[in-house]
C-alpha cells in the first residue's frame, strides 16, 4: 500500500506531528482560579529579552523579580509567595501570543503583568481572549491610551501616561515658556509619534519644522548629522524631541559634533539619562540644561525614598546592573502589583483582583508622583508629569525645586496643576 | 549653501561607513560565491574583541591592527571548520544556493548567542579615538570631523592594498582564480582550498576595521542585538549590490552612492523615506544595470 | 492504493487531525494552528527555491501583504471570512507577479538581496498610510466558531480547523501543480535554464509564474497568521520570520514537499522545547537568555551541515544507494 520510502517519511512525519499534538495530558479540572496556590502566586511576563528593541527593556524583569523576591522574604503576600514567569518575546507580535499562550495555558499564571509593546499587547488580548478568560493583564508596559478603555479591554490596565498626554502637557509648558521662541520638532513617524502630534494639536501648538524620522533610521549614520544640519538651517532656538532613546544620543551627540546650540525638549521615552548613559557616558554632559519630563522620582534622587529602598534591593539582588529608569520602572510595577494583590485580600481570584484595582486602585500607595486615574470605566495608571531640567550628571531635577505635577486626559481634557501629594511609603516599602 | 556642502559631507561620511562592510562582503563573495551571514558574525565579534583590546591595552591604535589580525584568524578558522563541511556535504543546484545561506545564518545566531554569554546583553561602550566635533571653515563648523576622516581614510588605504592585492600580485591572481573557476585554477596548480581561506581571513580583517571603525564613529555603544550592526549589514549589502559585487571600487561608489542619496531624501525631502527609498534604489539598480555601475555583465552565473 | 489515489491520504489524514483536537489540549490546538500555517508558507519557499531554483529571502512581506489584504478587506468592506483569505492569495499571487518579473532578470544574491531589501522595507510602508494603522496594527477577527458545533468549541479550535483545512488544500493542489507539466517545467529551468529554454520553454515567464504562485500560498499563509493573533502589524512580519520559513524550507528538504511538516514542527516545537528545558535549570538572566538562541542555532548549523537535503532526500537516496548494491 505504502511503497515508497518518500511515502513512508511523509507519513511517519504527519504521524509524529500527531503525535506531537496528542502528548500532552488533558487539563485537570481547577477549583480555584489557576496560578494561585494557599503559598504561592503565579505571574508571568512577556518582554523582549533578546532582539533589536531588547536592550533597557530586557532589565525589567530582573528588577520586578528583585523586588518581588524582597516581598517573599518578607512574609510574601498574604502569605503567599509570588513566582515569575520570564518569557522572551523578541518584541514580535507572535512570539508573543506564542509565549503568552504558554504563560496562560502550560505554566498556568494567574495573572499577566507588564506585557511590553502596543502590537503585542493587543494581539495577545485579542488572540488568547483575555476578556473572555477573566485574565487579568495588569500594567501594560505601553503608552497607547486604547488599553484603558475599561470596555474593550475590561481584564487590562494601563500604568504608564498615554504619549497624548505626555504631549498635551508639553504643548501647554511650550506654549508658556517660549511662546516667542522658534520651535521644531523631532519626531518618530509612526503611532508613538502620531499620538504626540494628536496631542499638541490638542494643546494648540505649532511648530516652526518638522522632522519626522522612520523608525529605525535614527541608528543610521547620517540620519542626526541631518537633522542637525536642517535644524542649523531653520534657526531653532527650541528643539523638542519625542522619539526613542537612540534618537536622543543621536540628536545630542550630533549637536555636539556641530557645535549646534539650541534648548533641547527631551520626551520621557527619549529622555531617559540612564539609558544614554549606558549607550555612552560621554554624551550625559550633553543633556546639560535640556528640559525632560517624567512622572516618577529620578532615578538619581537619593532623596526619595521609594528610590532609596528601591536601591538597596536592587544593589542586593543584581549587583553588577546599572540602576536606571528601566529598574524604577519594573520595580514600580512590581509595586504596584503586590499592592493589588495585597488589597485583593486572602480569598484570591482573577475577577476579584480585577475589582479590587477598579475600586480602590487610585488610593494604592505607589512610587509615582502623579495620582493613578483606576476605576470601573477607565483602567488609567498614572496621569501626569513633572518638568524638570538636567544637570551636568544627567540627574533630573524638578524646575522650582519641587516637584509640580501636571495632570490631564488623553481626550480633550484640560491640563491642570496638580495638588496630589504623594502619600508616604508604608513601613519597609511593603504594601498593605 | 551651506546646508548643501553639510548634506554632500554627510552623505559622504555615511557612505564611508556603508563602504566598510560593502568591501568585507565583496571579498567575501570574489573569494568563495557564498552569502555570508557570517561575515556579519564574525564582524560583531571582532568588534567585541576590538573592545576587549582597548580596555585592556587603553590605545585604539594597537586594538584596531590587532582586532583585524584576531578577525582575520577567526574568520580562516570558520572557513576551515564550517564551511569547507557545508561544501563537501551540499549538493549542487538550488540547494547550494540557499543551504550556505542558512547554514552561516545559524553561525550568526551561535556567534550573537555566544556573545550575550559571554559579554551580557548590555551595551558595552568603545570611546572614540578622536573627536567627533567637526573643522571649522571660515566660522561655520562643518559635517567633518576628524573621526570621518579617519573612516574614508581608511576606506581610501583598503581599496588601494586590496586593489593592488587583487591585481597586481600573484596572490591576487589566484584569489580571483579560485573563486571564478576553482576547477580550471586547480588544474592550473593552485591549492583551491588554501587560497579561499586566505580570501576569507581578508574578509575577516576587513569586517573586523568595519565593526570597530562604525562603532566608535557611531555612539561608541555595542550590544550582541546592536540595531546599528544590523541596519550596517543591510545598508552595507545595498552599497556592495548598487556597485556591483564584482569590485572593490564599486563597492565603495555604489556605498557613496547610498550615502549621498539617503542624505539627500533625508534633509530636502522627508526622514521617513529612508528605507523605502533604499530599496527603490536598488530595484531600479537591479532592474536597469543588475551588475551595478562597475561590474562585468558576462560571467555573472552565480 | 495511497499511491494511487493520494488524494484518500490527505482526507484520511484530515480526519485524523479531527479527531485529535478534540483530544488535546488548547495549548497544542493553537501550536497545530501555527505549524498549519508554517506548512503552508514552507511548501510556498519549496516551490520557489526547491522546484524554481530561486532564492528568496523576504518571504515575509508576501506574507505580510497577505495578512493585510485579508484585515482589511474584512474591516472595511466586511466580506465573510473565506472571502477575506481569497482576497489575501490574490493581493500576495499579484505582489508576487510583480515581485517575479522584477526577480526574472536576477539570480543568485542579486534575488536574494532584492527580497531581502523587499521585507526590510514593506514593513516601513505601513507606517506611512494611516488605513494600514502603524505600528500597533490592525485587528483582524474571523467571528465566533458557529453555534452548531456546540458552546465550548472554543476559538482556538476554530482556528486549528480553519488552518489545518486551509493546509490540506494547499499542499494537495501544490503536489498536483508540481507533478504536472508546469512543475517538470520548473524543474528542467532548475536544472539548466540553457537547455530548459532550448527544449522551447520560455524560461522568463516560467519563472514569474512560479512567483506568482508561490506569493499566492505564502499570502494565505500570511492571513491565517493574523488569524491565529488576531491582528496585523508590521512587528509580526519581521525579517526573522522571512529567515525561519527559508530555515524551515531547508530543515524539510527544499527539493520536495514530502517532508514539509518536519520543518513546520520543528520550527515550532524547538523553540519551546530548548526554552522548557533551559527553565528547568535556575540559571543566571544571561544563561537563561542565551542559551536558546545558542541551541536552537547549534542544532541548526549541525542539521544542515549533516543532512543539507533534507531528511526526504536523504533517505531516498540512501535507499537507492542501497538498491543499487
Amino acid at each position: 500500500m505504502i511503497r515508497t520510502n518518500r511515502q513512508k517519511l511523509a507519513l511517519t512525519s504527519a504521524l509524529l506531528a500527531v503525535a506531537a499534538l496528542t502528548a500532552s495530558s488533558l487539563p485537570a479540572q481547577a477549583a480555584s482560579d489557576p496560578g494561585v496556590t494557599a503559598t504561592s502566586i503565579k505571574l508571568g511576563i512577556t518582554v523582549p529579552m533578546t532582539g533589536i528593541a531588547s536592550p533597557g527593556y530586557n532589565k525589567i524583569p530582573g528588577a520586578m523579580k528583585a523586588y518581588f523576591d524582597y516581598v517573599n522574604d518578607n512574609g510574601g503576600v498574604n502569605g503567599r509567595k509570588i513566582t515569575l514567569v520570564i518569557k522572551d518575546d523578541q518584541y514580535i507580535p507572535t512570539t508573543a501570543v506564542a509565549k503568552a499562550n504558554e504563560l496562560i495555558l502550560k505554566d498556568k499564571v494567574f495573572a499577566l503583568v507588564g506585557t511590553l509593546g502596543t502590537a503585542s499587547t493587543k494581539a495577545i488580548s485579542a488572540s488568547t481572549q483575555l476578556a473572555k478568560r477573566g485574565i487579568p493583564s495588569l500594567f501594560v508596559n505601553t503608552g497607547f491610551s486604547g488599553f484603558a478603555d475599561a470596555k474593550a479591554y475590561p481584564t487590562t490596565f494601563s500604568i504608564l501616561p498615554s504619549y497624548q498626554m505626555e504631549a498635551k502637557i508639553m504643548g501647554k509648558f511650550l506654549k508658556e515658556k517660549y511662546a516667542d521662541k522658534k520651535l521644531a520638532l523631532i519626531y518618530q513617524d509612526d503611532d508613538f509619534g502620531r499620538d504626540a502630534l494628536a496631542g499638541f494639536k490638542q494643546a494648540g501648538i505649532t511648530f516652526g519644522t518638522y522632522i519626522p524620522y522612520a523608525s529605525g533610521s535614527q541608528s543610521l549614520p547620517a540620519t542626526g548629522a541631518g537633522w542637525i544640519s536642517k535644524l542649523k538651517a531653520s534657526g531653532a532656538e527650541v528643539t523638542v524631541l519625542f522619539g526613542v532613546s537612540s534618537a536622543s544620543t543621536a540628536a545630542l551627540a550630533n549637536a555636539y559634533a556641530a557645535q549646534y546650540k539650541t534648548q533641547w525638549v527631551l520626551g520621557s521615552v527619549g529622555g531617559d539619562a540612564t539609558t544614554i548613559a549606558a549607550t555612552n557616558k560621554a554624551y550625559v554632559p550633553l543633556l546639560y540644561g535640556a528640559k525632560g519630563f517624567s512622572f516618577a522620582p529620578a532615578p538619581t534622587d537619593a532623596t526619595d525614598e521609594y528610590i532609596k529602598l528601591f536601591q538597596s534591593i536592587y544593589a542586593t539582588a543584581q549587583p553588577t546592573q546599572t540602576f536606571d529608569n528601566n529598574v524604577v520602572a519594573g520595580m514600580s510595577n512590581a509595586f504596584l502589583a503586590v499592592q493589588a494583590l495585597k488589597a485583593a485580600g486572602s480569598d484570591l481570584t482573577r475577577a476579584g483582583l480585577i475589582k479590587t484595582i477598579e475600586t480602590k486602585g487610585a488610593s494604592f500607595a505607589n512610587p509615582f508622583l502623579t495620582p493613578l486615574g483606576y476605576s470601573a470605566t477607565a483602567h488609567v495608571g498614572a496621569t501626569g508629569y513633572w518638568i524638570g531640567t538636567y544637570d551636568p550628571t544627567g540627574a533630573l531635577k524638578p524646575d522650582g525645586g519641587k516637584y509640580t505635577v501636571y495632570t490631564t486626559d488623553s481626550g480633550n481634557g484640560p491640563v491642570v496643576e496638580s495638588s496630589y501629594k504623594r502619600p508616604a511609603m508604608p513601613a519597609k516599602g511593603l504594601p498593605n | 549653501m551651506i546646508q548643501f556642502i553639510n548634506m554632500l559631507l554627510i552623505g559622504i561620511g555615511a557612505g564611508s561607513i556603508y563602504a566598510l562592510m560593502a568591501i568585507a562582503m565583496v571579498l567575501v563573495w570574489r573569494s568563495t560565491r557564498v552569502i555570508n551571514f557570517a561575515q556579519a558574525a564574525m564582524a560583531l565579534l571582532s568588534t567585541y574583541i576590538g573592545f576587549e583590546l582597548v580596555q585592556k591595552t587603553g590605545n585604539f591604535w594597537i586594538a584596531l591592527p590587532l582586532a583585524m589580525l584576531l578577525g582575520a584568524l577567526f574568520s580562516a578558522l570558520i572557513e576551515i571548520i564550517f564551511i569547507r563541511t557545508l561544501i563537501k556535504h551540499s549538493t549542487s543546484g538550488p540547494v547550494a544556493g540557499i543551504v550556505p545561506i542558512i547554514a552561516t545564518l545559524g553561525l550568526l545566531g551561535f556567534i550573537r548567542a555566544t556573545i550575550g554569554f559571554i559579554w551580557g546583553n548590555q551595551n558595552v561602550q568603545i570611546p572614540a579615538p578622536l573627536s567627533k566635533i567637526g573643522f571649522t571653515v571660515g566660522g561655520e563648523t562643518i559635517a567633518l570631523s576628524p573621526m570621518n576622516l579617519l573612516v574614508l581614510l581608511t576606506v581610501i588605504g583598503m581599496v588601494f592594498v586590496l586593489g593592488y592585492i587583487f591585481q597586481k600580485t600573484n596572490l591576487g591572481l589566484s584569489l580571483r582564480a579560485s573563486a571564478y573557476a576553482p576547477e580550471i585554477a586547480q588544474l592550473a596548480g593552485i591549492r583551491v582550498g588554501a587560497i579561499r581561506t586566505i580570501g576569507w581571513a581578508i574578509a575577516g580583517a576587513a569586517g573586523a576595521a568595519a565593526g570597530l571603525l562604525q562603532t566608535v564613529n557611531g555612539t561608541g555603544a555595542l550590544s550582541p542585538d546592536s540595531l546599528e550592526f544590523s541596519l550596517l549589514l543591510t545598508f552595507g549589502f545595498i552599497a556592495a549590490v548598487i556597485g556591483g559585487l564584482e569590485s572593490l571600487p564599486g563597492a565603495v561608489l555604489g556605498a557613496l552612492v547610498l550615502g549621498l542619496v539617503l542624505a539627500v531624501v533625508q534633509i530636502y525631502i522627508s526622514g521617513t523615506l529612508v528605507f523605502i527609498v533604499a530599496f527603490v534604489l536598488l530595484l531600479v539598480v537591479l532592474l536597469i544595470r543588475p551588475q551595478g555601475f562597475i561590474g562585468v555583465k558576462a560571467g555573472r552565473r552565480a | 492504493m495511497l499511491k494511487r489515489h493520494p488524494l484518500i491520504g490527505f482526507i484520511l489524514f484530515g480526519l485524523i487531525l479531527f479527531l485529535a483536537s478534540n483530544r488535546v489540549d488548547e495549548l497544542r490546538v493553537f501550536q497545530g494552528a501555527t505549524v498549519a500555517v508554517y506548512v503552508i508558507a514552507i511548501a510556498s519557499i519549496i516551490l520557489l527555491t526547491g522546484y524554481s531554483g530561486q532564492v528568496s529571502l523576504g518571504h515575509g512581506a508576501l506574507l505580510a501583504i497577505g495578512g493585510y489584504a485579508a484585515a482589511l478587506s474584512r474591516n472595511h468592506w466586511g466580506v465573510p471570512v473565506w472571502l477575506a483569505f481569497c482576497i489575501a492569495v490574490l493581493a500576495a499571487a499579484l505582489g508576487g507577479y510583480l515581485l517575479g518579473l522584477a526577480a526574472a532578470r536576477l539570480s543568485g544574491p542579486y534575488l536574494a538581496g532584492t527580497t531581502l531589501a523587499l521585507a526590510i522595507g514593506l514593513p516601513s510602508i505601513a507606517n506611512q498610510f494611516s488605513i494600514l494603522g502603524g505600528e500597533q496594527g490592525l485587528s483582524f477577527d474571523i467571528g465566533l466558531p458557529p453555534a452548531s458545533l456546540g458552546a465550548d468549541f472554543t476559538q482556538y479550535k476554530w482556528f486549528f480547523w480553519i488552518a489545518c483545512l486551509a493546509a490540506l488544500i494547499s499542499v494537495y493542489w501544490l503536489r498536483n501543480v508540481m507533478n504536472s507539466r508546469y512543475g517538470r517545467s520548473w524543474k528542467a529551468v532548475r536544472s539548466n535554464d540553457v537547455a530548459a529554454e532550448l527544449a522551447g520553454i520560455n524560461v522568463g515567464r516560467n519563472k514569474v509564474l512560479a512567483f506568482t504562485v508561490s506569493a499566492g500560498l505564502a499570502g494565505l499563509a500570511g492571513a491565517l497568521l493574523a488569524m491565529t493573533i488576531s491582528t496585523v502589524s508590521p512587528g509580526a512580519f519581521p525579517l526573522t520570520l522571512s529567515f525561519s520559513l527559508a530555515t524551515g524550507a531547508v530543515l524539510s528538504g527544499v527539493t520536495t514537499l514530502g517532508g514539509v511538516m518536519i520543518g513546520a514542527v520543528t520550527l515550532v516545537a524547538i523553540p519551546e522545547i530548548v526554552d522548557s528545558v533551559v527553565s528547568r535549570f535556575q540559571s543566571s538572566d544571561v544563561v537563561a537568555n542565551n542559551l536558546p538562541g545558542l541551541v536552537v542555532s547549534a542544532l541548526l548549523i549541525l542539521t544542515v551541515l549533516f543532512v543539507p537535503n533534507g531528511p526526504v532526500e536523504q533517505m531516498r537516496a540512501r535507499h537507492e544507494r542501497r538498491a543499487t548494491k
